[in-house]
C-alpha cells in the first residue's frame, strides 16, 4: 500500500489539531495552558484551564463536570437503603464515612438511635475509611512532585487497611454496611487484634513519610509558602477539614458538633492545626491526622460495648416528614447532607454538601501569580477527589 | 508491514509477532472514577504488580499504547475525550473497560449525565465487570486478553467478538 | 440476627433533655440576635430543641442576610448554597410502581405544595447555610422565589465560595444571581438542555425501561407471618 503525500499531510494535520488541545497559543496575552480532563498531574478528570504569562498563572480555573453523576436526583428515585449504595461513591477513597452521615440524618428524622456497639463499630469504620483515605494522599503527594518511592509505600501499607475494612464488612471499596439503626453485621472473629496490628502498619507508614518526604530538602522547597490560605479566605470558601485546619483555624466536627450516632468522645486524641496555611501545612495537618486517627482506633477497639448492633427498626423504612442537616468529619473535609423527607420512600430532596467542591473552589484564588509547577503542588495538597466535587 | 495488511502473513510469524505483542502491552490508565483506584492498585501496588504479565503500565501518552483501560463512570461531557484519545492510539489497539459504570452505566443507569456504556462510544475486548472490581478481576481480564492477542491474526484483529470476564 | 431495642434508660433520656434546653437556649439567642441584626427581613423562624435553627427571610434581603452573617453575627463559615423545588415529587409512593408516575399527569391534577420547617410560599425557595466555627453553631436560611422571577441577590461578594454553588443552582433550578457575573455550566455540557433537580425534569432512562433490580425482588424468607412487605409500601 502506498502512502500519497496528501495522506501524509492529513495525518501531520490531525497529529498538530490534536496538540493544539494541549497547548492553545494565543497572540499577545501569553499562553493557554490546558490540562485535562485525563492528566497524569490531576488525579481524576478535573480539567485545568490557565491562563500564562510567561511561567507565571495569570488565571486559573478548574472545570469540574467531567464525573458529574447526578446524586442528588438520583437520590430522589431512591429508596433509603438504596441511597447508601449510591453514596458510597462520591469520595471512594472513603466510601463508609460518605453513608454515616446520611444515616445520622435519616436516624435523627426517624428519631431512631444505634445501639452502643454499632456507634462504636461505626466510629471506627469511619476512622479506618479516613485511614485508607489519607495514606493515599500521603503516597499521591510524593507521586506529584516527583518521588515516587512513597506512593508505592502507600498503596503497600493501604491495603492493610482496606483488608480489615473487607474483613469486617465484605467490601474492600464500598461497604455499604451502614443501616438505619446500627449496622449490618457484627465484627468478624480475631479483627480486633489484626486491626491493632494494622494500625501499627500505618503508624510506620507515617514514620516513613516523614523521614522520605517531609524531612526532604526538595519536598520543603516546592511546598513551603506554596499556596498560601489565610483563615479568612478559608471560611470564606467555605474550606474545611485539614485545609481548614492549616490555616490556623481550630474546628474539627468530631470534637466539635459531633452528631449523635458516633462515639469520638471516647477516646482521647488531639487536633492538630498548623498556622501556615501553605502545602507544607496542609500536608503535615493531615500527616497528624492518621496518626491520632491510628490512635482513635486503638483506643475504641479496647471500649467496644456489647450488646446488639441493631435497634428495632421496621422492615420498610419510611421516614417521618421533616428536615434535617447532618455534617461530619469525613477524610476530606466537612460532608453534609440536608435531607428532606415527605414521609415517602425516597427522600424528597437530598442536598449533598461535599467538601472538596468547597475546597476547590479556591483554586482560581490561590492560584493566581504563581509558577506552573506550583499548580500542581497546589492542587495536591489540597488533596480533592473528582467524585466529591462533581458528585 | 505491507504483509500483516495483505493479510497473508505466514503462520510462524503470525505467532511470533502474537508472543512479542502479548507480553508487551503498553498500557494507557484512563481513570475515571472509584475503578481507577483499583485500577491503581493493580498497576502500580507491590501486592499484585502487573508487571509480571509483561505488562507496562506507563506510557506517556495514547500515542505509545497498545491497550487502554476504561476504568469508572463515563459522562456525556467525557465521552467525546475518551473518543478522542482511543482515535489518537496507534492501531493495533486493544480497550479492556473494567466495571459497571464503563460496561453499561451501573448504578447510575438511570442518571441524565451517565453514558450507559463505554462501548456506545469505542469498540470494547474485554469488559471487567464489579463495582469496583478487585485488582485480581483486571489481572484476568488482562490475561485473557492477552490470550486472545497470542490466537488472533492480524488482519482479522476485528472481527472477533468481545470476552466477558467472571 | 437478633435485634433489640437499643437501651434507653431513664437516666439518659435526662441527660438527654438537659443538654437540650442548653443548646435550645443558645438557638434562641441566636435567633434574637438575627431579628435585631435583619429586622423586618426575617419572615418565619423555627427551632428543633438540641438540633438547628432555620430563619426564612425575604429574598430582597437575601444579599444582607449573608453580609451580617458574616461581619456582624460571627456565622463566618460558607457551608452551602443550594435551593428546593417544592412541586409534589412523582416518585417514592410506591414500592409496587415499578415506573414512575407520570410527571405530566402529576401536573394536570394541581396536588399542594407544602414547604418544610420555616414555612413557605412559594414552589422555589433558596437554602442556605453559615456556621460559626468558634460558638460550633450554625443557621440554615431559606428565601422564597416567585416563579414569574426566579432571582435573587448574590451572595458572592461576602462568601467568596458561593460563586460556584450559585452556577450550580442556576444550572440546577434554573435560578439566577443578580451580581454573579460568570453563570456558566458548571456541571454539564453546554448544549444539555433543562434543570435537572427541578421535579418536572424526567429520568428518561427510567420511562424507557422499569427498575432493573425488579428481578432480585424475592419474598423474604418467613415473610408471611409479618405480613406482606408489598403491602407495606403501598400507602
Amino acid at each position: 500500500m502506498t502512502v500519497t503525500d496528501s495522506q501524509k499531510m492529513a495525518y501531520v494535520a490531525a497529529q498538530a489539531a490534536d496538540a493544539r488541545v494541549n497547548l492553545q497559543f494565543e497572540t499577545e496575552d501569553g499562553m493557554t495552558l490546558n490540562m485535562g480532563p485525563q492528566h497524569p498531574a490531576t488525579h481524576g478528570t478535573l480539567r485545568i484551564v490557565a491562563q500564562l504569562d510567561g511561567e507565571q498563572v495569570v488565571r486559573c480555573e478548574p472545570i469540574p463536570g467531567y464525573m458529574h453523576r447526578g446524586y442528588e436526583k438520583l437520590c430522589e428515585v431512591r429508596t433509603y437503603p438504596q441511597v447508601t449504595t449510591l453514596i458510597n461513591r462520591i469520595d471512594w477513597l472513603g466510601s463508609f464515612a460518605n453513608e454515616v452521615p446520611f444515616i445520622l440524618a435519616a436516624e435523627k428524622l426517624m428519631d431512631v438511635e444505634a445501639p452502643p456497639r454499632a456507634q462504636v463499630i461505626r466510629t471506627i469504620l469511619f476512622e479506618l475509611s479516613r485511614l485508607g483515605n489519607i495514606s493515599l494522599f500521603l503516597g499521591d503527594l510524593g507521586i506529584q512532585l516527583g518521588g515516587i518511592t512513597i506512593g508505592f509505600y502507600a498503596f503497600r501499607d493501604r491495603e492493610f487497611v482496606l483488608n480489615q475494612i473487607e474483613a469486617a464488612t465484605g467490601g474492600r471499596f464500598h461497604p455499604n454496611f451502614d443501616r438505619i439503626g446500627g449496622l449490618k453485621d457484627d465484627l468478624p472473629k480475631g479483627w480486633i487484634a489484626e486491626t491493632h496490628r494494622a494500625m501499627d502498619r500505618m503508624r510506620r507508614l507515617c514514620d516513613e513519610f516523614e523521614e522520605l518526604v517531609l524531612g526532604n530538602e526538595i519536598f520543603q522547597a516546592r511546598t513551603r509558602g506554596i499556596g498560601v490560605i489565610p483563615a479568612d479566605i478559608a471560611t470564606s470558601y467555605g474550606m474545611s477539614g485539614a485545609n481548614l485546619r492549616a490555616t490556623g483555624v481550630d474546628w474539627d466536627l468530631r470534637r466539635d458538633a459531633c452528631p449523635p450516632g458516633l462515639s469520638y468522645d471516647l477516646a482521647d486524641w488531639k487536633v492538630w492545626t498548623h498556622p501556615d496555611g501553605d502545602s507544607y501545612a496542609r500536608t503535615w495537618v493531615r500527616l497528624q491526622e492518621v496518626r491520632e486517627s491510628t490512635h482513635i482506633v486503638d483506643q475504641l477497639l479496647d471500649s467496644i460495648p456489647a450488646g446488639p448492633i441493631m435497634a428495632k427498626v421496621p422492615r420498610i423504612i419510611k421516614v417521618p416528614e421533616g428536615e434535617a442537616w447532618v455534617a461530619t468529619e469525613n477524610p476530606l473535609g466537612e460532608m453534609g447532607y440536608y435531607v428532606v423527607s415527605k414521609g415517602d420512600l425516597v427522600p424528597f430532596r437530598v442536598k449533598i454538601r461535599s467538601a472538596s467542591f468547597n475546597n476547590i473552589s479556591v483554586v482560581p484564588w490561590v492560584t493566581r501569580g504563581v509558577f506552573v509547577p506550583d499548580v500542581i503542588t497546589i492542587m495536591a495538597s489540597l488533596y480533592f477527589i473528582l467524585g466529591d466535587i462533581d458528585r | 508491514m505491507g504483509l500483516v495488511e495483505s493479510g497473508k502473513l505466514p503462520k510462524p510469524l503470525t505467532q511470533l509477532l502474537s508472543l512479542s505483542r502479548k507480553y508487551s502491552l503498553w498500557v494507557y490508565q484512563w481513570g475515571l472514577a472509584c475503578c481507577a483506584i483499583e485500577m491503581g492498585s493493580a498497576f502500580a501496588s507491590p501486592r499484585y504488580d502487573v508487571m509480571r504479565l509483561g505488562v507496562i503500565p506507563f506510557p506517556a501518552s495514547p500515542r505509545q499504547a497498545d491497550l487502554v483501560v476504561i476504568s469508572g463512570t463515563v459522562t456525556d461531557k467525557m465521552a467525546p475525550a475518551v473518543k478522542r484519545l482511543y482515535d489518537q492510539m496507534p492501531d493495533p489497539k486493544y480497550v479492556i473497560s473494567m466495571g459497571s459504570c464503563a460496561n453499561c452505566g451501573g448504578p447510575y443507569w438511570d442518571s441524565y449525565s451517565v453514558t450507559k456504556g463505554v462501548d456506545q462510544i469505542i469498540p470494547v475486548d474485554v469488559y471487567v465487570p464489579g463495582c469496583p472490581p478487585r485488582p485480581e478481576a483486571l489481572l484476568e481480564g488482562i490475561v485473557l486478553l492477552q490470550e486472545r492477542i497470542g490466537r488472533e491474526d492480524m488482519a482479522e484483529r476485528w472481527k472477533g467478538d468481545p470476552i466477558v470476564v467472571g | 440476627m437478633i435485634r433489640l431495642s437499643s437501651a434507653d434508660t431513664p437516666t439518659t433520656d435526662a441527660a438527654d433533655e438537659a443538654v437540650e434546653t442548653v443548646t435550645d437556649e443558645r438557638r434562641e439567642a441566636l435567633l434574637a440576635r438575627i431579628t435585631e441584626v435583619l429586622g423586618d427581613a426575617v419572615v418565619q423562624s423555627h427551632i428543633r430543641p438540641g438540633d438547628d435553627l432555620w430563619v426564612r427571610v425575604t429574598r430582597e434581603a437575601w444579599a444582607d442576610v449573608a453580609d451580617a452573617s458574616r461581619n456582624r453575627l460571627g456565622l463566618r463559615f460558607f457551608d452551602f448554597l443550594s435551593a428546593i423545588d417544592w412541586l409534589p415529587s412523582p416518585f417514592g409512593r410506591d414500592m409496587d410502581a415499578q415506573e414512575d408516575l407520570d410527571a405530566d399527569a402529576a401536573a394536570a391534577e394541581p396536588a399542594p405544595i407544602v414547604t418544610g420547617y420555616a414555612g413557605g410560599d412559594t414552589r422555589f425557595q433558596l437554602l442556605a447555610r453559615v456556621f460559626d466555627v468558634d460558638e460550633h453553631i450554625g443557621v440554615t436560611f431559606k428565601a422564597d422565589l416567585p416563579d414569574e422571577d426566579l432571582s435573587a441577590p448574590t451572595w458572592t461578594r461576602t462568601f467568596l465560595g458561593a460563586e460556584w454553588h450559585e452556577r450550580e443552582t442556576w444550572e440546577m433550578f434554573g435560578i439566577s444571581f443578580t451580581g454573579n457575573a460568570n453563570l456558566a455550566h458548571l456541571y454539564l455540557p453546554g448544549a444539555f438542555e433543562g434543570n435537572p433537580l427541578r421535579k418536572d425534569f424526567p429520568l428518561l432512562a427510567r420511562r424507557v425501561k422499569p427498575w432493573p433490580g425488579i428481578v432480585d425482588v424475592e419474598p423474604m424468607p418467613g415473610a408471611g407471618d409479618e405480613g406482606d412487605s408489598d403491602e407495606g409500601g403501598a400507602s
